[in-house]
């Protein structure tokens, strides 16, 4: 075999050499098409996975932790919580509207694969700087394509986040997260129960897109690539993909299916190769039995990437039943193999295996690398001039910034409400879905600090954890698990790698310390084009409950004359990154001083002040304080026209980051009781100021409150247009 | 006695569990769930055709499902005056069908729009009465086709039969604008001229319960009940 053709499949010498001692033999074009599928970095983790394998993956609560389709977590009674995060990010830079809806299509999947009706989904998108028209137009088309998708399924978008970045020019980033509802005891797994089990087809024709999707999510970019690659796209069709889900949830309730495997990244391939390899057993799949939708090779059957198609096991005896209800919802229907005992993946065509190869040495003998890492250098701490800076001006630099204003440009092209159980919309804190004829609520938050974690990965990751957290937190949810999004550049730079490796352990000591165990994830890497990296970007997906939907906290301001407190531990001024970065006092990353170490028993111990001030109903509304400070903070709880008087020593303050840091609103009869209730357990808080009627007073000087409003409401909107 | 209601199910359709959760919640009678290709639908007092995205909206929102086998049956029930409401996709199956007047175009700003929006009532039917004149509706939109729109001579057949149910204004503390979607005269929902059927872009199924930001949809079942 050719090296330029083994290399274009993007395995190294090294691998194929591998491969080829292994089997003893020449690979078909069809076999060498299947390594490349399942030895890139999407499939198989081979840069990650040495490091993956340190995080707490387990406590109590999970029910299925990562290794399969998506988590599972345990919400007594009878009832489970599925969810999962994925990029897709390539295709949305190349395509943007049809990668971000296959991006939202795919991780549903990947839900109700599990037995799980999705009930929720969120995003975490981010952008490179506004003033260029692509970005605009990467904006637009990615908002579209994840409305498109889930609006028309009908899977209500409940939040997330959505940043702006220069290092994100060239490299945007699409991460998605679903969360679905199932019956602990009707989970469905990949793994196939019986020797002689039907490998049925279920779902879309399969088609030319797509093909080498999952190598090409491995790859770093250069410019010229953009056109040339548009064809690995896939497109979706959401209306197809809501009659899949209907579909298949009703064969898994009426008991037909007995294991089930989403055809996502590497389509066919990877999750019959997985199905195989999960359940300890072979394959034998007729690729002439596929249904097609224009004639395809062998080859090209095996990597195509199709969107809404399934893979299932079933019993002989259930194939007309399952026909018969997949008629009804209009689903193409195929036997096309049979699981066997010979732990051989085998597919034929035309009467010829054209693959023939133990389920071993693809999966089990998957490279695994330890790639060289650097550990960052300590930073020299500083002191940074204030002197020049204006109350006036900090305001002006958030009001100025995107990254700052109200994003319902964003929220409103998307349907928060359909299904009848969002409690809370986008643009809050995290976003709360009740669990269907029941009084739980599920919350969910996505965050990263992408800043953070450039100045200490280790240290910014914790605080990424302790962002999604309080915003879980300030909602009176309890946190429960995480799903994580790894988005990365090239790990071939040791620096990169350094970041990856370090923020890994970041996430690992916080996810101990926080109880949260991470049930499912993803890892994206290459995010670099030109050579210019995006800046580390670990995205973080909690899901919290509270089992009482009458107990969770508004975000929003109640009530005039009602008392604002803050919470927490201010970060220094010439340690609080985004006041330097964002108030233009530092500009270039070498300027900033190291992050302050977060103390997570400290983040702990708030927390349970605050949800058991929630639980006495004493919290009138609560906000999280992070990126732009009290001042942000006090701004996205405004609401019916509130405004807020607030004193503190010095303007910069209400600016800071914090640890722990909560805003919350208190009546004043609850004064008395709250604050002996923090003082006995020693939690520090500040009275800052109350709420007012059309207002915004600081240190005795009034702003014009609907000027402010109308800037942090409509600006979004006018900039990006 | 007790209020006997329906809910249609087209593929796609994807409130049509709203739908009936509203009913039965509010009637607190009997509620089915009807496959769109069934021929027969029960003799009851409400039919609700649900928001979704029946058929994918291939060719157009609503077309495909106006041309299911259980219309005929939807057609017969409203011809017998009974109460028929198309919410949001069930307003563009009605308009394709030809039981209401107009059509839905794409939204003023080419958008999807999911945010609450604030209605009001404008002529009096069984659907709004207990809907007090003035009063303002929060209940939420979701659609990217709720621009209402009729010629000119229809429109002063709409004002003459005092066929308008709802219009769109603007909420007490609300950013959005008076007329959202930018339909003609700001129209969210319309009946035939006998008033027995409804088609409003809002949905009030999400926007009755407590926990919901709003309860001002039950006003429309309660109309009906009254």
């Amino acid at each position: 075999m050719n090296e330029e053709l083994i290399l274009q499949h993007g395995l190294t010498l090294d691998e194929f050499q591998v491969i080829r001692k292994y089997l003893n033999r020449d690979l078909s074009i069809e076999e060498l098409g299947i390594f490349s599928a399942m030895w890139n970095e999407h499939c198989c983790y081979k840069t990650s996975k040495k490091w993956l394998k340190k995080l707490p993956t387990d406590n109590e609560i999970v029910i299925q932790g990562p290794g399969e389709n998506a988590g599972v977590i345990d919400l007594k009674d009878n009832d489970g919580i599925a969810f999962k995060i994925e990029s897709h990010n390539h295709p949305s830079y190349i395509e943007p509207f049809n990668g971000s809806a296959t991006g939202v299509g795919g991780i549903l999947r990947d839900i109700f694969t599990m037995g799980a009706r999705p009930i929720a989904t969120l995003d975490s998108i981010r952008f490179g700087l506004i003033e260029t028209e692509k970005t605009k137009y990467l904006l637009n088309g990615v908002v579209h394509g994840i409305g498109h998708y889930g609006n028309c399924i009908g899977i209500p978008n409940i939040g997330g986040e959505c940043e702006f970045e220069s290092t994100y020019d060239f490299n945007n980033l699409v991460n998605a997260m679903a969360v679905g509802h199932v019956q602990k005891d009707k989970i469905f797994y990949s793994k196939p129960k019986s020797i002689g089990g039907l490998i049925v087809y279920i779902g879309s024709k399969t088609g030319k897109d797509g093909i080498h999707g999952a190598s090409m999510a491995s790859d770093v970019f250069s410019e010229e690539d953009e056109d040339e690659k548009r064809p690995s796209v896939q497109v979706g069709d959401p209306f197809m993909e809501k009659l899949l889900m209907e579909g298949c949830l009703e064969l898994m309730s009426s008991g037909l299916i007995e294991s089930m495997q989403d055809m996502g990244a590497a389509g066919i391939t990877s999750s019959s190769v997985e199905m195989a390899s999960k359940g300890n057993v072979g394959v034998h799949i007729n690729l002439d039995k596929v249904p097609l939708r224009q004639p395809l090779s062998a080859y090209e059957i095996l990597l195509s990437e199709s969107q809404e198609r399934m893979l299932a096991v079933i019993d002989k005896k259930n194939n007309h039943k399952v026909r018969e209800i997949l008629q009804k919802w209009q689903i193409d229907y195929e036997v096309i193999g049979e699981i066997t005992d010979t732990k051989r993946v085998v597919f034929e065509s035309n009467n010829k295996k054209v693959v023939d190869l133990p389920v071993e040495i693809i999966v089990d003998d998957a490279p695994e690398y330890d790639r060289e890492f650097y550990i960052p250098r300590k930073r020299k701490n500083k002191d940074f001039d204030f002197s020049k800076i204006k109350l006036e001006d900090m305001i002006i630099n958030l009001l100025t910034n995107l990254n700052y204003l109200d994003k319902s440009w964003v929220f409103d092209q998307y349907d928060s409400t359909v299904m009848g159980d969002t409690i809370r919309e986008p643009g809050q804190s995290s976003g709360i879905v009740k669990i269907h004829g029941t009084q739980k609520v599920i919350g969910a938050s996505t965050d990263c600090n992408p800043l953070y974690i450039r100045i200490n990965p280790y240290e910014g990751m914790k605080y990424t954890v302790a962002e999604s957290y309080r915003n879980l937190i300030a909602c009176n949810i309890n946190p429960l698990a995480i799903t994580n999004n790894l988005n990365f550049a090239s790990p071939l730079d040791p620096n990169i790698m350094g970041e990856l490796v370090l923020s890994i352990h970041g996430l690992k000591t916080a996810a101990v310390k926080f109880n949260t165990p991470i049930v499912s994830g993803n890892v994206s890497l290459y995010n670099q084009t030109n050579e210019i990296p995006i800046k580390p970007t670990p995205v973080i997906g909690m899901v919290g409950s509270n089992m009482d939907l009458n107990k969770i906290n508004t975000n929003k301001f109640c009530e005039i004359g009602n008392k604002i407190l803050i919470l927490g531990k201010q970060l220094t001024k010439n340690c609080s990154p985004y006041l330097l970065q964002d108030q233009k006092i530092a500009f270039n990353i070498c300027e900033f001083n190291d992050l302050e170490v977060l103390d997570l028993d400290f983040e702990k111990k708030i927390a349970n002040c605050v949800l058991e001030l929630s639980d006495l109903k004493c919290i009138m509304s609560c906000n999280d304080i992070s990126r732009g400070g009290i001042f942000s903070a006090l701004l996205k709880m405004q609401y019916k026209n509130m405004g807020f008087r607030v004193k503190v020593p010095d303007p910069i303050d209400l600016f800071c980051e914090y640890s722990a840091g909560y805003v919350i609103e208190i009546r004043s009869k609850d004064f008395e009781e709250v604050t002996s209730f923090l003082t006995k357990k020693g939690a520090e808080y500040l009275e800052i100021g109350e709420i007012i009627k059309e207002g915004i007073e600081i240190n005795s000087k009034k702003f014009d409150y609907f000027d402010i409003m109308n800037k942090y409401r409509n600006d979004f909107e006018k900039i990006i247009s | 006695m007790s209020f006997k209601s329906a809910v249609i199910t087209f593929p796609g359709s994807n409130c049509d569990r709203d739908a009936l959760c509203y009913l039965k919640d509010l009637t607190k009678g009997e509620v089915h769930n009807i496959w769109h290709e069934e021929t027969s639908l029960p003799k009851v007092d409400l039919v609700i055709l649900p928001g979704g995205f029946s058929f994918g909206d291939y060719l157009r929102s609503g077309a495909m499902a106006s041309k299911s086998k259980i219309i005929d049956e939807v057609v017969k029930h409203a011809n017998d005056n009974r109460y028929l409401l198309g919410i949001c996709n069930g307003f563009q199956i009605l308009t394709e069908i030809g039981l209401l007047e107009g059509a839905l175009i794409r939204n003023k700003k080419l958008k999807f729009l999911g945010k609450n929006c604030f209605i009001k009532k404008k002529f009096k039917n069984n659907f709004n009465l207990s809907i007090k004149d003035n009063q303002i509706l929060q209940i939420p939109i979701a659609h990217n086709e709720g621009n209402f729109y009729c010629d000119i001579e229809t429109l002063n057949l709409l004002k003459n039969n005092e066929q308008i149910a709802f219009e769109y204004c603007k909420g007490e503390f609300s950013n959005t604008e008076e007329n959202i979607n930018g339909s003609i005269e700001a129209i969210a929902g319309i009946t035939n001229k006998k008033k027995n059927v409804l088609g409003m872009m809002p949905h009030p199924e999400r926007a009755y319960s407590d926990f919901h930001q709003s309860q001002d949809g039950r006003l429309i079942i309660e109309s009906l009940i009254s």
